[in-house]
Protein backbone atom coordinates (compact mmCIF):
# COMPACT_ATOMS: atom_id res chain seq x y z
CA UNK A 1 0.00 0.00 0.00
CA UNK A 2 1.06 3.54 -0.61
CA UNK A 3 0.24 6.22 1.82
CA UNK A 4 0.60 9.94 1.37
CA UNK A 5 -0.44 12.12 4.23
CA UNK A 6 -0.38 15.71 4.25
CA UNK A 7 2.56 15.84 1.92
CA UNK A 8 4.14 19.65 1.36
CA UNK A 9 6.86 20.27 -0.49
CA UNK A 10 8.69 23.87 -1.62
CA UNK A 11 10.80 24.86 -3.86
CA UNK A 12 12.04 28.75 -2.80
CA UNK A 13 8.33 30.77 -2.94
CA UNK A 14 7.14 27.88 -4.86
CA UNK A 15 4.63 25.13 -3.28
CA UNK A 16 4.83 22.03 -5.52
CA UNK A 17 2.77 19.77 -3.35
CA UNK A 18 0.71 21.34 -0.67
CA UNK A 19 -0.55 19.16 1.96
CA UNK A 20 -1.29 15.80 -0.18
CA UNK A 21 -2.74 12.91 1.10
CA UNK A 22 -4.21 9.74 -0.50
CA UNK A 23 -3.87 6.19 -0.38
CA UNK A 24 -3.22 3.64 -3.34
CA UNK A 25 -4.26 0.25 -2.74
CA UNK A 26 -3.19 -3.37 -3.15
CA UNK A 27 -5.14 -5.05 -6.04
CA UNK A 28 -5.93 -1.99 -7.11
CA UNK A 29 -4.92 0.78 -10.09
CA UNK A 30 -4.54 3.81 -8.77
CA UNK A 31 -4.70 6.36 -11.59
CA UNK A 32 -3.02 10.10 -10.35
CA UNK A 33 -4.14 12.83 -12.87
CA UNK A 34 -3.15 16.41 -13.30
CA UNK A 35 -2.49 19.25 -15.91
CA UNK A 36 1.13 19.02 -16.56
CA UNK A 37 3.15 21.24 -13.79
CA UNK A 38 -0.27 20.21 -11.24
CA UNK A 39 2.97 18.21 -8.79
CA UNK A 40 2.36 14.65 -10.43
CA UNK A 41 5.81 14.13 -10.34
CA UNK A 42 7.01 15.77 -7.85
CA UNK A 43 4.63 13.81 -5.67
CA UNK A 44 6.11 10.60 -7.04
CA UNK A 45 9.54 11.98 -6.82
CA UNK A 46 9.08 12.50 -3.14
CA UNK A 47 7.77 8.69 -3.00
CA UNK A 48 10.39 7.24 -4.65
CA UNK A 49 13.23 8.98 -2.44
CA UNK A 50 14.57 11.60 -4.88
CA UNK A 51 13.18 14.75 -3.49
CA UNK A 52 13.08 15.98 0.08
CA UNK A 53 9.45 16.46 1.35
CA UNK A 54 9.19 19.98 3.10
CA UNK A 55 6.92 18.49 5.08
CA UNK A 56 4.22 15.09 6.26
CA UNK A 57 5.06 11.64 4.51
CA UNK A 58 4.72 9.40 2.19
CA UNK A 59 5.12 5.19 2.78
CA UNK A 60 5.28 2.24 0.57
CA UNK A 61 4.60 -0.85 2.63
CA UNK A 62 4.40 1.77 6.03
CA UNK A 63 8.43 2.03 5.58
CA UNK A 64 9.84 5.79 3.25
CA UNK A 65 11.85 4.16 -0.05
CA UNK A 66 14.99 5.28 1.34
CA UNK A 67 14.85 3.14 3.63
CA UNK A 68 14.22 -0.17 1.51
CA UNK A 69 17.20 -2.52 1.24
CA UNK A 70 16.46 -4.10 -1.78
CA UNK A 71 14.15 -1.36 -2.97
CA UNK A 72 13.70 -2.62 -6.67
CA UNK A 73 12.25 -5.81 -5.12
CA UNK A 74 9.90 -4.26 -3.35
CA UNK A 75 8.62 -1.18 -5.94
CA UNK A 76 9.25 -0.74 -9.54
CA UNK A 77 9.11 2.92 -10.72
CA UNK A 78 8.50 4.36 -14.04
CA UNK A 79 10.15 7.89 -13.75
CA UNK A 80 9.56 10.75 -16.58
CA UNK A 81 12.53 12.81 -17.42
CA UNK A 82 15.41 10.35 -16.33
CA UNK A 83 16.44 7.67 -18.34
CA UNK A 84 19.58 5.36 -19.53
CA UNK A 85 22.85 7.22 -20.62
CA UNK A 86 22.68 6.80 -24.53
CA UNK A 87 25.59 5.08 -25.44
CA UNK A 88 24.95 2.36 -23.29
CA UNK A 89 23.34 -0.86 -24.65
CA UNK A 90 19.50 -1.82 -23.17
CA UNK A 91 21.09 -5.18 -21.52
CA UNK A 92 23.56 -3.46 -20.25
CA UNK A 93 21.22 -0.84 -18.79
CA UNK A 94 19.25 -3.78 -17.37
CA UNK A 95 22.26 -5.64 -15.87
CA UNK A 96 23.52 -2.59 -14.15
CA UNK A 97 20.12 -2.12 -11.74
CA UNK A 98 19.75 -5.80 -11.45
CA UNK A 99 23.33 -6.19 -10.21
CA UNK A 100 22.53 -3.48 -7.67
CA UNK A 101 19.43 -5.11 -5.84
CA UNK A 102 21.03 -8.51 -6.70
CA UNK A 103 18.60 -9.83 -9.35
CA UNK A 104 20.27 -12.42 -11.47
CA UNK A 105 20.92 -11.95 -15.21
CA UNK A 106 17.96 -14.32 -16.28
CA UNK A 107 15.77 -12.14 -15.02
CA UNK A 108 17.11 -8.90 -16.66
CA UNK A 109 16.84 -11.33 -20.25
CA UNK A 110 13.24 -12.09 -18.78
CA UNK A 111 11.37 -8.76 -18.76
CA UNK A 112 13.55 -8.01 -21.98
CA UNK A 113 11.37 -10.76 -23.40
CA UNK A 114 8.24 -9.25 -22.00
CA UNK A 115 8.36 -6.09 -23.04
CA UNK A 116 9.39 -7.27 -26.47
CA UNK A 117 12.84 -5.89 -26.93
CA UNK A 118 14.47 -9.03 -26.77
CA UNK A 119 15.67 -8.63 -30.76
CA UNK A 120 16.71 -4.92 -29.79
CA UNK A 121 18.53 -5.75 -26.44
CA UNK A 122 22.32 -5.30 -27.87
CA UNK A 123 21.58 -2.14 -29.50
CA UNK A 124 22.46 1.03 -27.82
CA UNK A 125 19.69 3.30 -26.11
CA UNK A 126 20.47 5.81 -28.37
CA UNK A 127 18.86 4.01 -31.22
CA UNK A 128 16.11 3.02 -29.45
CA UNK A 129 12.40 5.31 -30.63
CA UNK A 130 10.57 6.87 -28.15
CA UNK A 131 8.34 4.14 -27.63
CA UNK A 132 11.26 1.50 -27.49
CA UNK A 133 12.77 3.64 -24.39
CA UNK A 134 9.47 3.43 -22.94
CA UNK A 135 9.29 0.08 -22.75
CA UNK A 136 12.96 -0.14 -21.69
CA UNK A 137 11.98 1.49 -18.74
CA UNK A 138 9.19 -0.69 -17.78
CA UNK A 139 11.34 -3.48 -18.04
CA UNK A 140 13.48 -2.01 -15.58
CA UNK A 141 10.70 -1.37 -13.70
CA UNK A 142 9.99 -4.69 -13.63
CA UNK A 143 13.17 -6.52 -12.93
CA UNK A 144 12.83 -6.91 -9.01
CA UNK A 145 9.18 -8.32 -9.62
CA UNK A 146 8.33 -5.94 -7.38
CA UNK A 147 4.58 -5.26 -5.34
CA UNK A 148 4.08 -2.01 -6.16
CA UNK A 149 4.08 -0.44 -9.32
CA UNK A 150 4.91 3.59 -9.45
CA UNK A 151 4.32 4.64 -12.96
CA UNK A 152 4.95 8.01 -14.44
CA UNK A 153 3.29 8.82 -17.61
CA UNK A 154 4.03 5.17 -18.79
CA UNK A 155 2.33 5.23 -22.06
CA UNK A 156 4.06 8.24 -23.85
CA UNK A 157 5.17 7.73 -26.82
CA UNK A 158 3.87 3.99 -27.43
CA UNK A 159 2.00 2.88 -30.48
CA UNK A 160 -1.52 1.39 -30.02
CA UNK A 161 0.04 -2.14 -29.10
CA UNK A 162 2.37 -1.03 -26.86
CA UNK A 163 -0.36 1.14 -25.09
CA UNK A 164 -3.20 -2.11 -25.11
CA UNK A 165 0.12 -4.53 -23.78
CA UNK A 166 0.80 -1.76 -20.46
CA UNK A 167 -3.34 -2.00 -19.98
CA UNK A 168 -3.23 -5.15 -19.95
CA UNK A 169 -0.21 -5.76 -17.56
CA UNK A 170 -1.38 -3.33 -15.19
CA UNK A 171 -4.56 -5.06 -14.76
CA UNK A 172 -3.17 -8.37 -14.32
CA UNK A 173 -0.59 -6.74 -11.83
CA UNK A 174 -3.61 -4.79 -9.91
CA UNK A 175 -5.63 -8.74 -10.39
CA UNK A 176 -2.54 -10.39 -8.66
CA UNK A 177 -2.88 -8.23 -5.58
CA UNK A 178 -0.25 -5.71 -6.38
CA UNK A 179 -0.89 -2.19 -5.99
CA UNK A 180 -0.06 0.48 -9.31
CA UNK A 181 -0.28 3.85 -9.15
CA UNK A 182 -0.45 5.73 -12.50
CA UNK A 183 0.33 9.38 -13.08
CA UNK A 184 -0.86 10.42 -16.71
CA UNK A 185 -2.34 13.34 -18.27
CA UNK A 186 -4.27 10.97 -20.48
CA UNK A 187 -8.10 10.92 -19.55
CA UNK A 188 -9.18 8.19 -21.76
CA UNK A 189 -6.41 5.78 -20.80
CA UNK A 190 -6.95 6.69 -17.53
CA UNK A 191 -11.02 5.70 -17.44
CA UNK A 192 -9.65 2.46 -19.21
CA UNK A 193 -7.55 1.49 -16.64
CA UNK A 194 -7.53 2.99 -13.04
CA UNK A 195 -10.13 1.65 -10.60
CA UNK A 196 -9.48 4.70 -8.41
CA UNK A 197 -8.29 8.24 -9.31
CA UNK A 198 -6.34 10.91 -7.60
CA UNK A 199 -7.11 14.33 -9.52
CA UNK A 200 -4.20 17.35 -8.23
CA UNK A 201 -4.37 20.75 -9.41
CA UNK A 202 -2.10 23.66 -8.26
CA UNK A 203 -0.47 21.03 -6.17
CA UNK A 204 -3.42 20.56 -4.36
CA UNK A 205 -6.15 17.32 -4.43
CA UNK A 206 -9.27 18.29 -5.90
CA UNK A 207 -11.10 14.80 -5.96
CA UNK A 208 -10.30 11.59 -5.32
CA UNK A 209 -12.08 8.38 -4.99
CA UNK A 210 -13.27 5.20 -7.27
CA UNK A 211 -13.22 6.13 -11.13
CA UNK A 212 -17.45 5.90 -10.53
CA UNK A 213 -17.51 8.37 -7.31
CA UNK A 214 -15.28 10.94 -9.53
CA UNK A 215 -16.87 10.32 -12.52
CA UNK A 216 -20.62 10.54 -10.69
CA UNK A 217 -22.97 13.08 -12.08
CA UNK A 218 -20.28 13.58 -15.34
CA UNK A 219 -20.47 12.59 -18.63
CA UNK A 220 -16.76 11.71 -18.86
CA UNK A 221 -13.53 11.71 -16.53
CA UNK A 222 -12.54 14.17 -19.14
CA UNK A 223 -15.92 16.44 -18.08
CA UNK A 224 -15.46 15.28 -14.59
CA UNK A 225 -11.58 16.62 -14.61
CA UNK A 226 -12.30 20.13 -15.87
CA UNK A 227 -15.07 20.59 -13.63
CA UNK A 228 -13.00 19.81 -10.81
CA UNK A 229 -9.87 21.79 -12.07
CA UNK A 230 -11.50 24.44 -12.99
CA UNK A 231 -10.58 24.19 -17.13
CA UNK A 232 -11.91 24.45 -20.00
CA UNK A 233 -13.33 21.72 -22.19
CA UNK A 234 -11.21 23.03 -25.33
CA UNK A 235 -8.43 23.04 -22.96
CA UNK A 236 -9.21 19.53 -21.93
CA UNK A 237 -9.40 18.15 -25.34
CA UNK A 238 -5.84 19.71 -26.35
CA UNK A 239 -4.67 18.00 -23.35
CA UNK A 240 -6.32 14.74 -23.72
CA UNK A 241 -5.09 14.47 -27.29
CA UNK A 242 -1.38 14.84 -26.36
CA UNK B 1 26.27 -2.25 4.70
CA UNK B 2 25.47 -5.49 3.06
CA UNK B 3 24.25 -3.69 -0.13
CA UNK B 4 27.35 -2.43 -0.91
CA UNK B 5 29.42 -4.72 -2.51
CA UNK B 6 25.67 -5.38 -5.19
CA UNK B 7 25.45 -1.62 -5.14
CA UNK B 8 29.72 -1.53 -6.32
CA UNK B 9 29.30 -4.58 -8.51
CA UNK B 10 26.61 -2.43 -10.09
CA UNK B 11 28.90 0.74 -10.68
CA UNK B 12 31.88 -1.78 -11.74
CA UNK B 13 29.32 -3.04 -14.38
CA UNK B 14 28.20 1.25 -15.66
CA UNK B 15 31.72 2.03 -15.96
CA UNK B 16 33.14 -1.07 -17.65
CA UNK B 17 29.90 -0.25 -20.28
CA UNK B 18 30.53 3.03 -20.73
CA UNK B 19 31.94 3.88 -24.35
CA UNK B 20 33.80 7.07 -23.61
CA UNK B 21 35.79 5.40 -20.45
CA UNK B 22 37.20 2.96 -23.01
CA UNK B 23 37.79 5.61 -24.85
CA UNK B 24 39.24 7.78 -22.90
CA UNK B 25 41.58 4.79 -21.76
CA UNK B 26 42.72 3.58 -24.43
CA UNK B 27 44.03 7.21 -25.36
CA UNK B 28 45.83 7.38 -21.97
CA UNK B 29 47.54 4.18 -22.55
CA UNK B 30 48.04 4.85 -26.07
CA UNK B 31 49.34 8.04 -25.08
CA UNK B 32 52.05 6.95 -22.30
CA UNK B 33 52.96 4.52 -25.04
CA UNK B 34 54.00 6.68 -27.59
CA UNK B 35 56.19 9.54 -24.92
CA UNK B 36 57.88 6.70 -23.47
CA UNK B 37 58.69 4.98 -26.59
CA UNK B 38 60.02 8.12 -28.15
CA UNK B 39 61.94 8.77 -25.41
CA UNK B 40 63.41 5.72 -25.27
CA UNK B 41 66.67 6.15 -27.30
CA UNK B 42 67.57 9.39 -25.47
CA UNK B 43 66.90 7.29 -22.38
CA UNK B 44 69.12 4.56 -23.97
CA UNK B 45 72.05 6.34 -25.16
CA UNK B 46 72.80 8.13 -22.05
CA UNK B 47 72.71 5.40 -20.20
CA UNK B 48 75.07 3.39 -22.51
CA UNK B 49 77.31 6.36 -21.74
CA UNK B 50 77.18 6.05 -17.76
CA UNK B 51 81.06 6.40 -16.50
CA UNK B 52 82.63 5.09 -13.35
CA UNK B 53 81.72 7.86 -11.72
CA UNK B 54 77.96 6.68 -11.85
CA UNK B 55 77.04 10.10 -13.44
CA UNK B 56 74.34 10.25 -16.50
CA UNK B 57 73.58 12.85 -18.73
CA UNK B 58 70.22 12.84 -20.47
CA UNK B 59 70.13 16.49 -21.19
CA UNK B 60 73.66 18.25 -22.64
CA UNK B 61 75.37 19.68 -19.48
CA UNK B 62 73.39 18.27 -16.75
CA UNK B 63 75.06 15.73 -15.23
CA UNK B 64 73.47 14.24 -12.47
CA UNK B 65 73.46 10.24 -10.01
CA UNK B 66 72.20 7.88 -12.99
CA UNK B 67 70.18 5.81 -10.38
CA UNK B 68 68.29 8.94 -9.01
CA UNK B 69 67.69 10.39 -12.34
CA UNK B 70 66.13 7.12 -14.14
CA UNK B 71 63.89 6.64 -10.82
CA UNK B 72 62.95 10.18 -11.11
CA UNK B 73 62.57 9.44 -15.38
CA UNK B 74 60.40 6.16 -14.02
CA UNK B 75 57.95 8.37 -11.72
CA UNK B 76 58.17 11.25 -13.83
CA UNK B 77 56.86 9.66 -16.73
CA UNK B 78 53.57 7.82 -14.95
CA UNK B 79 53.57 11.59 -13.09
CA UNK B 80 52.31 12.99 -16.41
CA UNK B 81 49.97 10.54 -17.08
CA UNK B 82 48.19 11.02 -13.58
CA UNK B 83 46.53 14.55 -15.61
CA UNK B 84 44.21 12.36 -17.60
CA UNK B 85 42.97 9.70 -15.22
CA UNK B 86 41.26 12.46 -13.34
CA UNK B 87 39.59 13.42 -16.18
CA UNK B 88 38.60 9.96 -15.89
CA UNK B 89 36.94 9.91 -12.71
CA UNK B 90 35.30 13.19 -13.91
CA UNK B 91 33.58 10.72 -17.07
CA UNK B 92 33.19 8.13 -14.72
CA UNK B 93 30.97 10.46 -12.46
CA UNK B 94 29.78 12.81 -14.88
CA UNK B 95 27.62 9.90 -16.35
CA UNK B 96 25.05 10.37 -13.90
CA UNK B 97 23.88 13.99 -15.01
CA UNK B 98 23.31 12.78 -18.65
CA UNK B 99 20.04 11.89 -19.14
CA UNK B 100 19.39 12.40 -15.84
CA UNK B 101 20.48 8.73 -15.14
CA UNK B 102 20.72 10.12 -11.06
CA UNK B 103 17.29 9.55 -10.65
CA UNK B 104 17.38 5.70 -11.96
CA UNK B 105 20.47 5.52 -9.69
CA UNK B 106 19.00 6.41 -6.56
CA UNK B 107 16.01 4.30 -7.14
CA UNK B 108 18.36 1.45 -6.97
CA UNK B 109 20.30 2.50 -4.28
CA UNK B 110 18.17 5.03 -2.87
CA UNK B 111 20.64 4.84 0.91
CA UNK B 112 22.70 7.66 -0.15
CA UNK B 113 25.74 6.70 2.26
CA UNK B 114 25.81 3.18 0.31
CA UNK B 115 25.89 4.17 -2.79
CA UNK B 116 28.23 7.31 -2.33
CA UNK B 117 30.86 4.16 -0.58
CA UNK B 118 29.72 1.77 -3.42
CA UNK B 119 30.73 5.23 -5.99
CA UNK B 120 33.96 5.28 -4.12
CA UNK B 121 35.01 1.52 -4.67
CA UNK B 122 34.22 1.21 -8.15
CA UNK B 123 36.06 4.73 -9.24
CA UNK B 124 39.05 3.43 -6.69
CA UNK B 125 38.94 -0.02 -8.46
CA UNK B 126 38.88 1.23 -12.26
CA UNK B 127 41.59 4.40 -11.55
CA UNK B 128 43.85 1.85 -9.75
CA UNK B 129 43.87 -0.55 -12.58
CA UNK B 130 44.50 2.11 -15.23
CA UNK B 131 47.22 3.45 -12.94
CA UNK B 132 48.86 -0.39 -12.68
CA UNK B 133 48.66 -0.69 -16.07
CA UNK B 134 50.51 3.06 -16.32
CA UNK B 135 53.24 2.22 -13.65
CA UNK B 136 53.80 -1.09 -15.86
CA UNK B 137 54.16 0.70 -19.46
CA UNK B 138 56.34 2.99 -17.27
CA UNK B 139 58.57 -0.06 -15.42
CA UNK B 140 58.86 -1.51 -18.74
CA UNK B 141 60.06 1.51 -20.65
CA UNK B 142 62.77 2.23 -17.90
CA UNK B 143 63.85 -1.67 -17.66
CA UNK B 144 64.51 -1.75 -21.38
CA UNK B 145 66.31 1.40 -21.10
CA UNK B 146 68.61 0.50 -17.82
CA UNK B 147 68.74 -3.28 -18.25
CA UNK B 148 72.62 -3.35 -19.74
CA UNK B 149 73.58 -0.99 -16.82
CA UNK B 150 71.30 -2.02 -13.54
CA UNK B 151 68.31 -4.82 -14.78
CA UNK B 152 67.60 -4.72 -10.82
CA UNK B 153 66.59 -0.73 -10.33
CA UNK B 154 62.57 -1.58 -11.20
CA UNK B 155 62.00 -3.64 -8.79
CA UNK B 156 64.57 -2.05 -6.53
CA UNK B 157 62.74 -0.65 -2.89
CA UNK B 158 63.36 2.98 -4.07
CA UNK B 159 61.45 1.70 -7.44
CA UNK B 160 58.54 0.10 -5.64
CA UNK B 161 58.13 2.65 -3.51
CA UNK B 162 57.71 5.43 -6.22
CA UNK B 163 55.25 3.02 -8.12
CA UNK B 164 52.92 2.73 -4.72
CA UNK B 165 53.60 6.29 -4.33
CA UNK B 166 52.20 6.88 -7.85
CA UNK B 167 49.45 4.81 -7.38
CA UNK B 168 48.25 6.43 -3.78
CA UNK B 169 48.72 9.87 -5.83
CA UNK B 170 46.49 9.07 -8.83
CA UNK B 171 43.92 7.28 -6.74
CA UNK B 172 43.21 10.53 -4.38
CA UNK B 173 43.32 12.82 -7.02
CA UNK B 174 40.79 10.89 -9.15
CA UNK B 175 38.80 10.71 -5.90
CA UNK B 176 38.79 14.18 -5.97
CA UNK B 177 37.89 15.02 -9.27
CA UNK B 178 35.25 12.59 -9.02
CA UNK B 179 34.04 14.26 -5.91
CA UNK B 180 34.11 17.76 -7.58
CA UNK B 181 31.49 16.42 -10.64
CA UNK B 182 29.28 14.82 -7.75
CA UNK B 183 28.91 18.11 -5.98
CA UNK B 184 28.55 20.41 -8.66
CA UNK B 185 26.59 17.59 -11.19
CA UNK B 186 28.43 18.30 -14.31
CA UNK B 187 30.83 16.67 -16.37
CA UNK B 188 32.11 19.80 -18.58
CA UNK B 189 32.55 22.10 -14.94
CA UNK B 190 34.38 18.52 -13.58
CA UNK B 191 36.72 18.65 -16.32
CA UNK B 192 37.45 22.38 -16.08
CA UNK B 193 37.84 22.29 -12.06
CA UNK B 194 40.38 19.52 -12.79
CA UNK B 195 42.09 21.03 -15.48
CA UNK B 196 42.61 24.07 -13.38
CA UNK B 197 43.79 22.36 -10.85
CA UNK B 198 46.02 21.01 -12.59
CA UNK B 199 47.40 24.37 -14.51
CA UNK B 200 47.99 25.87 -11.31
CA UNK B 201 50.48 23.45 -10.51
CA UNK B 202 51.87 23.71 -14.27
CA UNK B 203 52.41 27.01 -14.68
CA UNK B 204 54.66 27.19 -11.39
CA UNK B 205 52.78 30.43 -10.89
CA UNK B 206 52.82 29.52 -7.02
CA UNK B 207 55.35 27.43 -6.93
CA UNK B 208 57.59 30.81 -7.61
CA UNK B 209 55.46 33.10 -5.29
CA UNK B 210 54.09 31.28 -2.85
CA UNK B 211 55.07 27.73 -2.19
CA UNK B 212 53.43 27.02 1.01
CA UNK B 213 50.30 27.43 -0.84
CA UNK B 214 51.22 25.88 -3.58
CA UNK B 215 51.70 22.77 -1.40
CA UNK B 216 48.65 22.99 -0.89
CA UNK B 217 47.28 21.46 -3.89
CA UNK B 218 46.47 18.36 -5.30
CA UNK B 219 48.64 18.05 -8.34
CA UNK B 220 51.98 19.53 -6.42
CA UNK B 221 51.35 17.57 -4.02
CA UNK B 222 51.64 14.67 -6.17
CA UNK B 223 54.63 16.30 -7.48
CA UNK B 224 56.34 16.40 -4.39
CA UNK B 225 55.38 12.98 -3.83
CA UNK B 226 57.04 11.43 -6.80
CA UNK B 227 60.03 13.59 -7.40
CA UNK B 228 63.38 13.42 -6.41
CA UNK B 229 64.06 17.42 -4.71
CA UNK B 230 67.70 16.96 -5.42
CA UNK B 231 66.39 16.89 -9.38
CA UNK B 232 63.28 19.34 -9.08
CA UNK B 233 62.18 22.26 -7.19
CA UNK B 234 59.23 21.21 -4.95
CA UNK B 235 57.16 22.89 -2.30
CA UNK B 236 57.46 20.06 0.04
CA UNK B 237 58.36 16.82 1.46
CA UNK B 238 56.54 13.27 0.59
CA UNK B 239 54.54 13.23 3.67
CA UNK B 240 53.15 16.62 3.85
CA UNK B 241 52.34 16.07 0.13
CA UNK B 242 50.87 12.20 1.35
CA UNK B 243 48.63 14.65 4.12
CA UNK B 244 48.03 17.19 1.39
CA UNK B 245 45.96 14.77 -0.79
CA UNK B 246 44.30 12.50 1.91
CA UNK B 247 42.63 16.03 3.01
CA UNK B 248 41.70 16.61 -0.13
CA UNK B 249 40.38 13.40 -0.73
CA UNK B 250 38.26 13.41 2.34
CA UNK B 251 36.75 16.93 2.00
CA UNK B 252 35.75 15.91 -1.23
CA UNK B 253 33.93 12.52 -0.45
CA UNK B 254 32.59 14.35 2.70
CA UNK B 255 31.00 17.70 0.23
CA UNK B 256 29.91 14.61 -3.03
CA UNK B 257 28.05 13.01 0.33
CA UNK B 258 26.18 16.07 1.79
CA UNK B 259 25.29 17.06 -2.05
CA UNK B 260 23.72 13.40 -2.46
CA UNK B 261 22.09 13.48 0.86
CA UNK B 262 20.83 17.36 0.79
CA UNK B 263 19.77 18.08 -2.45
CA UNK B 264 17.01 16.53 -4.40
CA UNK B 265 18.48 14.39 -7.67
CA UNK B 266 17.32 16.58 -10.30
Amino acid sequence: MIEISDLTKRYASTTAVDHVTFTARPGRITGFLGPNGAGKSTTLRVLLGLDVATSGSALIGGRRYRDLRLPLRTVGALLDGAGPVPDRRAIDHLTWIAQSNRIGPARVREVLDLVGLAGAARQRVRKYSLGMGRRLGIAAALLGDPEVLVLDEPVNGLDPDGIRWVRRFLREQAAAGRTVLLSSHLMTEMSETADDVVIIDHGRIVGHGTLQDVTGGHASLEEAFFSLTGGSTQRGSTQAGR
Amino acid sequence: MRTVPAAARAELTKIFTLRSVWLITALVLGLHVLVNWSAMSLYRDAVDKIGPDGLIEIFTGERNPATVEMLDSLSGGSLQMTMFLPVLAVVISGQEYRSRQLGLTLLAVPQRGRLLAAKVLATTGYTLLVAVMIAAISTVFTYAEVKNWNAGLVTSPAAVRLDLAFLAYALLFSLVSMSATMVVRSTLIGVMITIALVAVTMTQILAMTAPAVDALLPMSAGRNLLLDPTLSTLSSGPRQAMLVLIAWAIVGITAAGVTLSRRDAR
